[in-house]
C-alpha cells in the first residue's frame, strides 16, 4: 500500500487505521460482539458505557445532565415571511411602496427572481399584531391560537443562514451543511444518545397535506438521512393513512413465529459474515431487521387513535382525525413523545409565497395555527413540555420589498437569508422571551445574530450534548453537526 | 520625622525592600496566576505522570527546560513562545492545546500567560508587578452529587436490567448525576414486583419513568426507598390517591406526573407536605379545579 503512487500520505494512514480496526473487530468479536451489538440496538446500560470497546462508538450518555429528552420540530418548509409572523415592524406601514434604501440592501446579490426588478418597493404586513400573554409579546392576527401560548415561546428574530435557495437552505437547517450526505439533527441525537424506546424508531419524520399548493418545494430523504453515520440512525418516515410503515405486516399466511424464525436465520447468517469481515454495516442491517419486527406490534398501537379522549379532539380540532393533515401529525407527535421517541420532525410545505402572499399565508396559518397551539398545550398539560423542546420555523426569511406588483392588498416576498425568525418552546428553553433584533426593514440583524450552527449547538446543548464533542470520523475529519466553523451555544435562550 | 529630601533618598531603598519581600514564592505572579492555569489545564499530560512531547509544566524549572522541540517560553515575546502559540491556535488545529478536546484555556487565562511572558517570564516577579491581568475567576462550587456513584455497582445494575426488562441509564458522564429508571421500551414488564427488586440500586435512581407501567398503589410502597428521586412519572398507571401516602418520605422529589391516573383531590392533599415538590401534573384525573385547556378559559 505504501508504494501506491499519487495517494496522499494521510489517506494511506487512514487506510492503515481502518485495517487495524477491522482486524481488531474481527478478532475480538467473541468478546466484544454482545456489547457492540447491544449498543447498535439502542441499549445504553451504564455498564456498557464505561469501557466502550469499539473505537469511535458513541458514548450513548449525555456529556452533562440534559434538560430535553425529546424534540418535536415543526418544519415550515418554503419559509414563512417573518413580517407577517414573528418580526413585528409597525413603522413600515408609513413606508408603503417607498423604495428600499440601497444602503440597507448593501449591494447584496438577489435571487434571479427579483434581481431584474427595477424597483424594490417596501411591502408592510397586511396583518395586524396585538400584545398577548403576561410577557405582552406582539403576535400576528394570523395566529390567534398560538397567541394563547405566547408565554411559552422563545422567539428568535436574528437567525441567519448561508443559502438563498430552498434546497441548500433546508439541508443546512436539517443537517448543518448545504451539501447532501450529512446526518440530520435527529440522526446525530440517535447516534449520540441512543433510543429511549427500542420498540420504535428514535427519529421519525412526517410530511403533511397542504391546504393549498403553490411553489411547493420537493422534500427528500436527504433531509432525514443518517449520512455517514450507521443507517439505523436515519429517520423512519411515517406515511399518512392506515399503514404508516409500508411492508410491515406479515404476508397472508405467514404467522409471527414463522417470521421470527426467518429473521433469526437471516441474522445468524449476518452475524457469521460480521465475524469474518467485521463490517459495522452488517450490524446495522441486523438491527434494522429487529426494528422492523418490533414495529409490527408497536406501530399499530401507536397509530390507533381510538383511545384518545374527546378533550384531544376538542384541542387539536376535527382535522386531527384525518390522517396526513398537519393536525393529525401534531397529535401523532405527542403520541410519539409519550412513547419515548427522541426526535420527531413534521414538515409542512407551501410557505414559499413569492406572490399572493396575503391570501396564501392565511391559508397556511389557518391550517397549522390550532394544531401548533394544541401540541404545545397538550404537552404542557401532560407534563411533557418540561423535557420536550418544540421548534417552529422555515429555512430562511423573506424580503421586505415586494416581489412583483405591490398593491395595498397583494404582494409577494422573495427569499432572504440575512435574517429570519423561529421559535422554540419547552425542553429547557427560556419561555416568554424574544432574542435578537433586526433593523427597521428586517433586512439586517442589529443585535445578537444567531447562525444556524448556533441553533444546532443550542439544541444539542438542551440534550446534554457538547456540539464540539459529538463527532464521527469520516473523510479524515472529526465530522460534527456544527461543522468546522465557529459556533456557540446561545446561553441567553436557556431557562 | 523624615524630611522631604531624606524621604526622596529613601524611596529606592523601599522599592528594593518591597521586591525582596514579594519574592517569596507564594506571592509571585508565577505562583499565584500562571502555575494554577498550567496545573489545571496542562499538567495532566505534561507533568510527573505523563510527559507528552517530553514536556513538563509542573514547575518553573521544567517549564523553562522545554520539551523535545526545544524551549516553549521566549522571555519577553509571547507571540514567539510555543506555550502561547499552542493555546491560541484555532481549536480545530491539530496542534491546538490542550489536545483531544480537553477544556481550552479561557480568554482570561490566555491573557495571563501573554502578560507574564511579555513581562519577562520571571519566577520571582511579584504578583503586583504585572498590571492589567484579568481578575481571578471565582472558584466554581463543586457540583453537588445527586446520588452515590453508580460505577461500583455496575454489575448489579446490568443484572437487574437483564432480569427485570427495565433500563437503568446514566443521566450524564458524571457518575454522581444518578440513573434514570426507563421503561418506555417495555412498560408492561415493569410491575410492583420489579420495583421491589430494584431496592439494591434504589438510592441511585434520580428519575423514574414509570408511565404506562403496571405499577399500582401497592408498588408505590417500594418507591419510599428511592431516597434520591427527583422526578417521578406515573402517567397512565392504576395509581390512586390511596397510594400517594407512600411517597411521603421522598424529601427530594421535585416533579410528579399523575396524568391519567385514578388520583383525586384527596391524593393531591397528601402531597402538600413533600418539601421539594414544585411541579405536579393531574390532567385527565378526577382532581378538580384544573385548567387543563387554556383555550377553554380564553374563549
Amino acid at each position: 500500500m505504501w508504494d501506491l503512487p499519487h495517494v496522499p500520505l494521510g489517506l494511506k494512514r487512514e487506510w492503515l487505521g481502518l485495517e487495524t480496526r477491522r482486524h481488531f473487530l474481527g478478532q475480538g468479536v467473541k468478546a466484544l460482539g454482545w456489547a457492540g451489538l447491544a449498543t447498535l440496538l439502542g441499549r445504553s446500560a451504564p455498564n456498557l458505557l464505561a469501557n466502550s470497546p469499539i473505537p469511535g462508538a458513541p458514548a450513548m450518555v449525555p456529556h452533562f445532565a440534559p434538560k430535553a429528552k425529546r424534540a418535536i420540530y415543526l418544519f415550515m418548509a418554503g419559509s414563512p415571511s417573518q413580517f407577517e409572523t414573528w418580526d413585528h415592524k409597525p413603522a413600515l406601514a408609513d413606508l408603503f411602496d417607498q423604495d428600499l434604501p440601497e444602503s440597507v440592501r448593501g449591494g447584496q446579490t438577489l435571487t434571479g427572481m427579483t434581481a431584474s426588478q427595477t424597483r424594490f418597493p417596501i411591502a408592510p404586513s397586511l396583518y395586524k399584531f396585538a400584545r398577548h400573554g403576561k410577557a405582552g409579546r406582539f403576535v400576528s392576527e394570523l395566529f390567534p391560537y398560538t397567541a394563547r401560548v405566547s408565554d411559552e415561546l422563545c422567539v428568535i428574530k436574528s437567525l441567519h443562514t448561508d443559502a438563498i435557495n430552498h434546497e441548500p437552505a433546508i439541508l443546512q437547517l436539517t443537517t448543518g451543511n448545504m451539501f447532501p450526505g450529512r446526518p440530520s439533527i435527529g440522526s446525530w441525537l440517535s447516534y449520540g444518545l441512543g433510543a429511549m424506546n427500542e420498540e420504535l424508531p428514535t427519529f421519525v419524520v412526517m410530511t403533511s397535506k397542504m391546504p393549498h399548493r403553490t411553489n411547493v418545494q420537493a422534500l427528500s430523504n436527504r433531509l432525514w438521512s443518517s449520512g455517514f453515520l450507521s443507517p439505523e440512525h436515519a429517520a423512519v418516515a411515517l406515511r399518512s393513512g392506515s399503514d404508516p410503515v409500508l411492508y410491515l405486516n406479515n404476508p397472508k399466511g405467514v404467522e409471527s413465529d414463522v417470521r421470527r424464525a426467518m429473521i433469526d436465520g437471516v441474522n445468524d447468517l449476518n452475524r457469521q459474515l460480521f465475524e469474518r469481515v467485521g463490517d459495522p454495516e452488517i450490524n446495522a442491517r441486523i438491527s434494522q431487521y429487529e426494528m422492523a419486527f418490533r414495529m409490527q406490534t408497536s406501530v399499530p398501537e401507536l397509530a390507533d387513535f381510538s383511545n384518545e379522549p374527546q378533550s384531544t379532539w376538542d384541542l387539536y380540532g376535527p382535522r386531527a382525525k384525518e390522517p396526513g393533515t398537519f393536525a393529525y401529525n401534531c397529535l401523532m407527535a405527542r403520541r410519539l413523545a409519550e412513547r419515548g421517541v427522541r426526535f420527531t420532525q413534521i414538515f409542512l410545505r407551501s410557505w414559499d409565497q413569492h406572490s399572493r402572499l396575503p391570501t396564501n399565508i392565511k391559508l397556511m396559518a389557518e391550517d397549522s395555527d390550532q394544531p401548533t397551539y394544541a401540541l404545545v398545550t397538550d404537552l404542557k398539560r401532560r407534563g411533557l413540555l418540561d423535557d420536550t423542546v418544540v421548534i417552529w420555523g422555515g429555512e430562511f426569511g423573506r424580503t421586505v420589498y415586494s416581489q412583483g406588483t405591490l398593491t395595498p392588498e397583494n404582494y409577494g416576498r422573495d427569499h432572504h437569508p440575512r435574517c429570519f425568525s423561529m421559535w422554540m418552546a419547552g425542553g429547557g428553553v427560556k419561555p416568554g422571551i424574544s432574542y435578537g433584533e433586526t433593523d427597521d426593514f428586517s433586512y439586517n440583524i442589529v443585535k445578537d445574530p444567531m447562525h444556524i450552527r448556533d441553533l444546532h449547538a443550542t439544541i444539542l446543548h438542551l440534550f446534554g450534548l457538547d456540539h464540539s464533542k459529538l463527532s464521527f470520523k469520516f473523510q479524515g475529519l472529526d465530522q460534527k453537526l456544527t461543522g468546522v466553523l465557529p459556533s456557540k451555544v446561545v446561553h441567553d435562550l436557556l431557562a | 520625622m523624615i524630611s522631604w529630601p531624606n524621604f526622596r533618598r529613601a524611596v529606592p531603598a523601599l522599592a528594593v525592600l518591597a521586591a525582596v519581600v514579594a519574592a517569596r514564592a507564594e506571592d509571585t505572579f508565577y505562583a499565584q496566576r500562571v502555575a494554577p492555569i498550567l496545573e489545571q489545564k496542562c499538567v495532566a499530560c505534561h507533568g510527573e505522570k505523563k510527559q507528552k512531547g517530553k514536556l513538563r509544566l509542573d514547575s518553573f524549572a521544567h517549564l523553562m527546560r522545554g520539551g523535545e522541540g526545544g524551549g516553549v517560553v521566549q522571555s519577553g515575546d509571547a507571540k514567539d513562545s510555543e506555550l502561547f502559540i499552542r493555546v491560541t491556535l484555532h481549536p480545530a488545529d491539530e496542534d491546538f492545546m490542550p489536545a483531544d478536546s480537553k477544556p481550552p484555556l479561557t480568554p482570561d487565562e490566555v491573557k495571563v500567560l501573554e502578560l507574564w511572558i511579555a513581562a519577562g517570564a520571571s519566577a520571582t516577579a511579584p504578583l503586583s508587578s504585572i498590571k492589567g491581568a484579568p481578575a481571578l475567576a471565582a472558584p466554581k462550587a463543586p457540583v453537588a452529587a445527586l446520588a452515590p456513584d453508580w460505577q461500583p455497582r455496575s454489575a448489579q445494575i446490568a443484572r437487574l436490567e437483564e432480569e427485570l426488562g427495565v433500563r437503568l441509564v446514566a443521566r450524564s458522564h458524571l457518575p454522581t448525576d444518578g440513573l434514570v429508571l426507563r421503561t418506555a421500551g417495555a412498560p408492561t414488564r415493569c410491575d410492583d414486583a420489579a420495583l421491589a427488586k430494584l431496592a439494591p440500586v434504589a438510592d441511585l435512581i434520580v428519575e423514574a419513568e414509570l408511565a404506562r407501567t403496571k405499577i399500582t398503589d401497592a408498588g408505590l410502597v417500594w418507591l419510599a426507598t428511592f431516597s434520591n428521586l427527583r422526578a417521578l412519572d406515573l402517567t397512565r398507571t392504576r395509581v390512586t390517591s390511596a397510594g400517594l401516602g407512600s411517597l411521603a418520605s421522598l424529601g427530594k422529589l421535585e416533579s410528579l406526573n399523575l396524568t391519567s391516573t385514578g388520583v383525586d383531590d384527596a391524593g393531591v392533599a397528601r402531597l402538600k407536605d413533600l418539601p421539594a415538590l414544585r411541579k405536579t401534573w393531574v390532567f385527565d384525573t378526577r382532581v378538580t379545579g384544573v385548567t387543563a385547556d387554556p383555550a377553554a378559559s380564553a374563549k
